[in-house]
């Protein structure tokens, strides 16, 4: 019989509070938070992983960590209004205060893609949890062969974090291109227009020396990996991240299942190879 | 953590269930495990009816209206504000200016107080309910043919009958429980025929599935009665023995071959010959129906088909037949019965008969009851709205999303001297009210509510009240108490029952102490009675059934140029009518967030309109915004929408024509447009 | 062990009223069985396993997470007398060390601990089951068992705290053991369990056809009872609910069946069709929790058939399988 002695410490479904420092307006949609844990603690988190964010009244909701730990003082969530909880979080300001549980999940497998080229393909709102990986690698830039950065949003004005995007660009060893569905919304945008995949079609890699990594909306992933494998990358070098509605963070709620797997706990990066045969996962 | 053994609030199927508390706060629901009905089982509403009850919306005290504004108030204050109102309401406009809308979701006895507060206490008649709204049209068909309003048969018929005949009634969504008997039946090879021209999920498990066009029930009955007599198949034992009227039937029936209602109902004169057949063939077989159809300007006479191919049949009075109107709220059935209707007292005793008047009056203290006719309530709105009805209290009803035309039911109450609303969440209706008093839920009362299949049954008290709110009971006999009347004096509810059951005979004999564990079906005439099953076994209520003839009449409003789409009506699986519950419970609410619009995608085509994008539907009367949901369970031409969502009211846009002898609105058809919102 | 009659087992229970927070198998108006406190209602030892599932007894179908005032999180109280609960069947006690593990491994849930861990557990068996049917004793993991020999209570004792409870009572005679009571008899399986081994053998190889899902989900009316009613479901939504300053975080029971279990926010629905649903409430329990935990997630305790209105819980479904889908005789492999 399990046994725990009476001392009760800190609940773990009870937020740590964490305060907001500023708040950037993205995208009509979006904005970019930045917050520190209000004991001055780091998050101590790892690219690829989320926190629950909480606010009272209003519930939880994961949201990745949209910057590396490599930079101190301040983690960033990348939110997108789309509910409850993220209307509510859209209507807070600096100083305000937030929960936060975490970090948690599975990060992107660094010490695997050490040394390789790094093929970076994100859609729409996915681009946040990968800018956590891009800003991690620009700053250990040491550690990795070239970085290749690929974007696609829906139009223009739905692009996030254009001046990283532009600023990724100049890195040395960086490549950064991006792509929108349609133009409708800004006569000015003079980038290209057209699916994801056109982007990957002309890239040149090296299968072996290459991870690729993909997070994006669901109808995202069919297509992208079709053109990875295309390219001669074999399940093993391709990570994804997915999403799933989640609700508490730790394995216990279930909605995040995926046959055996939960994937807050065993995701939410996954290797291709892991999932690819799991009813359901893609 | 204990549990009180109560009754399902939400559908007239009647499941009861055990709510768990823990320290006086709900934190659960277990299914009676026992309970003939639902055995075991429960729907969706039923696993989370525990789940609104400790909302942090509840109405906790009663509020006033100051300076515009609702405030919060002391009971004696509100209750003093009510009566004075509604007694100056009386001196300046008479007696009759006063309408009292009683509730299907309060229990009989509050029902039944409610009626005599009415009557008794304000001396009128004016007194109804939303069954005005649901059944009114059954109650008056049945009566006139059978001598009862009510499901003819129980729900444990459905395990034994050949066939089941559904007709307007999406079973399996309203009243699910029942709908999965229907499921089991099947599956144990009862044959099942569907006359609904949604792909319900019943249509889905059907022998036959009937989709004939919106409010053409008279020609598809007709019809099969037609082929019925013709081919012989009638029961003339039974037509000679129990029935009178038969020839004028037969007379009635003349015109309507299968291809005449074909090109009516737009089904094949095949599917109609066949449904004949099938059902005069089968030993026992029952008629399901619900608001397809009553809700319609010809509400009675649909009505009047079923009843009238009941009996052509012969499947009346026996186990697994009968006509077997599907009642909707938990207590309508109930609020029927208490005599929350303009022209009936408990029972079904008419108001206009002198002598049901001095056998209440004599047991209520001996003042004459008033004997001018009391106003059903869809002509109490219009009696607002035209200033001849000037006051109103509604108990636990929300007329400003359940009532038809949004529009013209706002403009009724507001144009009120004094609108008093009782109920446990500030609903759209509530937010209008100059005073609202806040009441109980069900789980934090005793009483008893009426299933559809006539049985009693009662509920237990699981938790208290929050802050103030009380009982509707207690409210009522407190009114009454400061008009000044000292015969609602009860020590609780069952001596409210032991007067009902003095006063209405197919009550006479039910008591609370005789309602454990399952409750008895009426009528149940004295202490001794073990209940009834099954009505009009070797008679009819009325001595014999009377056949009536039915003519057609289309619906009131139909598709034109500048309206080209039928739109109708109802209620999705996860919510109960206008939402007060159900929106607060958590599961409920995530399922179904906002309204929509079931769409054909042969009609979303033609405005290039995608899954989930949103619309404007107009009609005469109003529009609504709303997401369209593209789908195949409507045909082409149809509209439908759920009217529980506040955003996006549905009866912002329906038709306010009522039949001309129930006065039940034509909820299931209007015209209306469709545009694309840019 | 010890040997009471009905009578001493009933003050047997009173005296631990005091120390305890006592939960018994009582009898409830309509006749059906809870377990709740003494007070509740008359005694119902018979009648096998309560239709509740025993986890609810640790973490109720909507319960606190935490509460937070004006000034942060409050404390949470936890009840100072210890549960003691009475009733479970071995089965159930099956179901529980299921959940305790899937509680305990990774991060703890430390809410379902805060009551389960205190808890001191006896079971249920011999002639006590429906009908006088007979349920095969535990295999001893609680603390203390009840076993009925058709006449008396037979009291015995596994844990230490077991045996201290058992000893403190002083009446009824000492009885060796459980075996020299009811044997070494082996139970086999019952025809319920073989099928639904069976059924989980077939998934575990094959994947059955769409339409084969798609079938039973139309006969699904997500009523949600088979997973409220499962011991091993355990899935759970949260919502916030404000009283002013004070609000309550609460989770509340979830149910696979519902579309919206699994529906993203971008409107991405894993488990989009009924019949999507219907395959993972069966797959999670026979196939993926094979996978994950070794065995298979049902222990056949009927609840769900039971607590199904359309027939179509997981022993009916198992059926099917293996009527439809079970292989012929000679082995041969199935199209
Ligand atoms: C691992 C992981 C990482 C994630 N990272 C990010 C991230 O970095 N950034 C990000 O933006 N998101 C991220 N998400 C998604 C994010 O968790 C969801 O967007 C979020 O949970 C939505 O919460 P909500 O309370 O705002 O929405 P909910 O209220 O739960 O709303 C869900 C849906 O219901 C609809 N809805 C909401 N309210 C209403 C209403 N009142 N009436 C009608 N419809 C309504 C919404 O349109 C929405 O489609 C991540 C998800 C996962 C699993
Ligand atoms: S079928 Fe009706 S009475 Fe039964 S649980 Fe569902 S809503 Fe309640
Ligand atoms: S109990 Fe049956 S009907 Fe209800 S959700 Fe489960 S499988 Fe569906
Ligand atoms: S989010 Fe709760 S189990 Fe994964």
């Amino acid at each position: 019989m399990p046994r725990a002695d009476s001392c009760q410490s800190r609940s773990l479904y009870i937020p740590r509070d964490a305060t907001i420092l500023s708040v950037t307006e993205l995208t009509s949609r979006e904005k970019l938070f930045r917050l520190r844990l209000s004991d001055g603690s780091e998050l101590k988190h790892l690219p690829g992983q989320f926190i629950q964010l909480s606010i009272l009244g209003y519930g939880e909701a994961p949201i990745s960590v949209a910057s590396p730990p490599t930079r101190q003082g301040y983690f960033e969530l990348g939110i997108r209004r789309v509910g409850s909880l993220t209307t509510a979080m859209h209507a807070l300001k600096r100083g305000d205060k937030v929960g936060i549980r975490g970090p948690y999940g599975t990060p992107f497998d660094l010490g695997s893609m050490g040394g390789k080229d790094l093929l970076l393909i994100s859609g729409g709102c996915g681009l946040a949890p990968m800018r956590s990986l891009i800003q991690y690698a620009a700053d250990r830039k040491s550690e990795f062969g070239r970085v290749t950065i690929l974007y696609g949003a829906r139009s223009p004005d739905q692009l996030l974090f254009r001046e990283d995007l532009d600023k990724w660009e100049t890195i040395s060893g960086f490549a950064c291109s991006y792509t929108v569905d349609s133009r409708e919304g800004d006569g000015c945008y003079s980038g290209s227009t057209g699916l994801i995949t056109d982007l990957i079609r002309p890239i040149e890699l090296s299968p072996a020396e290459t991870e690729a990594v993909i997070v994006g909306p669901p109808a995202m992933y069919t297509p992208v990996i079709a053109a990875l494998k295309e390219k001669g990358l074999s399940s093993q070098q391709i990570s994804l991240s997915l999403e799933r509605q989640m609700r508490c963070g730790v394995g216990k709620c279930g909605h995040c299942s995926i046959e055996h797997l939960y994937c807050c706990q065993d995701g939410p990066v996954f290797r291709l190879n892991v999932i690819e045969h799991l009813h359901g996962a893609l | 953590m204990q549990r009180a053994l109560t009754v399902c609030p939400y559908c007239g199927t009647g499941c009861m269930l055990h709510l768990v508390s823990d320290s006086g706060r709900l934190v659960g629901v277990e299914p009676s495990a026992t309970h003939p009905v639902n055995r075991g089982s429960l729907c969706i509403k039923g696993w989370n009816a525990f789940a609104f009850v400790a909302h942090p919306e509840r109405l906790t005290r009663p509020l006033i209206r100051k300076n515009g504004a609702l405030v919060p108030a002391g009971w004696d204050e509100a209750l003093e504000r009510v009566v004075t109102g509604i007694r100056a309401v009386q001196g300046t406009s008479g007696k009759d200016s006063v309408m009292f809308a009683a509730s299907a979701k309060a229990t009989n006895e509050e029902n039944f107080l409610l009626m005599k507060l009415a009557r008794r206490v304000f001396g009128t008649n004016n007194i109804d309910h939303c069954a005005r709204l649901c059944h009114s049209s059954t109650v008056t068909g049945l009566v006139q043919m059978f001598g009862s309003g009510a499901m003819t048969n129980s729900i444990d018929c459905f395990d034994k009958s050949d066939l089941i005949f559904v007709i307007g009634s999406n079973t399996t969504e309203q009243h699910p429980l029942i709908g999965t008997r229907i499921m089991n039946a099947v599956r144990r090879g009862t044959k099942l025929i569907v006359a609904d021209n949604r792909c319900i999920r019943l249509s889905r498990h059907a022998d036959l599935h009937l989709r004939h066009k919106n409010g053409s029930d008279v020609p598809l009955l007709s019809a099969m009665m037609q082929t019925i007599v013709s081919e012989g198949l009638a029961d003339t034992e039974f037509i000679s023995a129990r029935t009178e009227n038969y020839g004028a039937l037969v007379e009635s029936l003349a015109g309507w071959s299968p291809e005449m209602a074909a090109s009516i109902t737009g089904l094949a004169a095949e599917e109609i010959v066949q449904a004949a057949r099938m059902f005069a063939g089968a030993r026992s077989a029952m008629i399901v129906y619900a608001m397809g159809i009553t809700q319609h300007s010809h509400g009675v006479d649909n009505v009047r088909c079923c009843a009238n191919l009941a009996m052509l049949t012969g499947n009346i009075g026996r186990p697994g037949t009968g006509v077997n109107p599907l009642r909707g709220q938990n207590n309508v059935q109930g609020a029927c019965d208490m005599g929350a209707l303009p022209d009936m007292y408990s029972g079904y005793q008419r108001a206009a008969d002198p002598d049901v008047r001095s056998k209440f009056a004599l047991a209520w203290g001996g003042e004459p009851l008033p004997d001018t006719p009391g106003l059903p309530l869809t002509l109490a709105m219009n009696a607002a709205h035209s200033g001849s009805i000037r006051a109103m209290f509604i108990m636990g009803e929300n007329p400003i999303l359940s009532d038809p035309d949004q529009g013209h039911a706002r403009a009724a109450l507001e144009r009120l001297d004094l609108l008093v609303v009782q109920d446990i969440f500030l609903t759209e209706t509530a937010r209008m009210a100059d005073v609202v008093l806040p009441a109980a839920c069900y789980a934090e009362k005793d009483g008893t509510f009426t299933s559809t299949e006539r049985r009693v049954q009662l509920l237990r008290k699981a938790c208290d009240p929050p802050g103030d709110a009380r009982p509707d009971w207690q409210i009522i006999a407190a009114l009454a108490k400061s008009a000044g009347y000292s015969g609602m004096e009860y020590n609780g509810t069952a001596e409210i029952m032991e007067e009902i059951s003095r006063l209405s005979p197919i009550y006479g004999g039910i008591s609370h102490d005789r309602l454990t564990p399952y409750g008895l079906q009426w009528p149940c005439p004295d202490h001794n009675h073990p209940g009834t099953p099954i009505l009009h076994v070797k008679g009819f209520s009325r001595g014999v059934g009377r056949f009536m003839p039915v003519a057609y009449r289309g619906p009131a409003e139909i598709p034109d140029k500048e309206y080209p789409l039928t739109l109708t009506t109802g209620r999705t699986y996860f919510h109960w009518h206008t939402g007060s519950m159900t929106r607060r419970s958590h599961l409920l609410e995530r399922e179904e967030r906002e309204g929509f619009v079931e769409v054909n995608p042969a009609d979303a085509g033609r405005i290039n309109l995608r899954d989930g994008e949103s619309v404007v539907v107009s009609s005469r009367r109003g529009k609504v915004f709303v997401r369209a949901r593209l789908t195949e369970i409507v045909p082409e031409g149809v509209l439908f929408m759920p009217f529980h969502f506040a955003e996006n009211a549905a009866n912002a846009l329906t038709n306010n024509v009522l039949d001309q002898e129930s006065h039940i609105p034509e909820f299931k058809i209007c015209a209306v447009r469709m545009e694309r919102v840019p | 062990m010890k040997r009471l009659t009905q009578d001493e087992l009933l003050q047997f229970l009173k005296s631990w009223e005091t120390c305890y927070d006592l939960r018994v198998p009582i009898l409830l108006p309509d006749g059906g069985r809870a377990i709740c406190r003494l007070a509740d209602g008359p005694l119902a030892m018979h009648g096998g396993s309560v239709p509740a599932k025993p986890t609810s007894l640790f973490f109720p179908q909507d319960g606190l997470v935490f509460a937070a005032g004006a000034n942060g999180y409050l404390e949470r109280v936890d009840t100072e007398k210890r549960l003691f609960i009475i009733g479970l069947t071995p089965t159930d006690l099956q179901c529980l060390r299921f959940i305790d593990r899937f509680f305990s491994t990774g991060e703890r849930d430390d809410l379902y601990f805060a009551s389960r861990d205190k808890a001191i557990i006896a079971v249920v068996s011999g002639y006590c089951g429906r009908d006088g049917e007979f349920i095969p004793p535990s295999s001893g993991s609680c603390d203390l068992e009840l076993y009925h020999d058709g006449i008396d209570w037979l009291l015995m004792p596994y844990s230490d705290e077991g045996r201290e409870l058992a000893a403190s009572f002083n009446a009824g005679d000492e009885v060796v053991s459980l075996e020299s009571v009811h044997g070494k008899a082996v139970h086999p399986p019952s025809a319920e369990q073989e099928v639904v081994l069976a059924a989980a053998a077939i998934l575990q190889e094959t994947e059955l056809p769409d339409a084969f899902w798609d079938e039973i989900g139309e006969h699904c009316i997500q009523c949600s009872g088979c997973n409220l009613t499962c011991p091993t479901c355990t899935c759970f939504g949260v919502q916030d609910w404000c009283y002013g300053e004070h609000t309550e975080r609460r989770r509340v029971w979830d149910s696979c069946q519902l579309a919206g279990f699994m529906r993203e926010a971008g409107g991405h629905n894993p488990l989009a069709t009924a019949g999507q649903r219907s395959r993972r409430r069966i797959h999670h329990k026979l196939v993926a929790d094979m996978s994950r935990w070794g065995e298979i997630g049902c222990f056949v305790c009927g609840r769900c058939d039971l607590a199904c209105p359309t027939g179509i819980g997981i022993i009916a479904v198992s059926r099917e399988i293996v009527t439809r889908f079970g292989m012929p005789d000679d082995n041969s492999k199935r199209d």
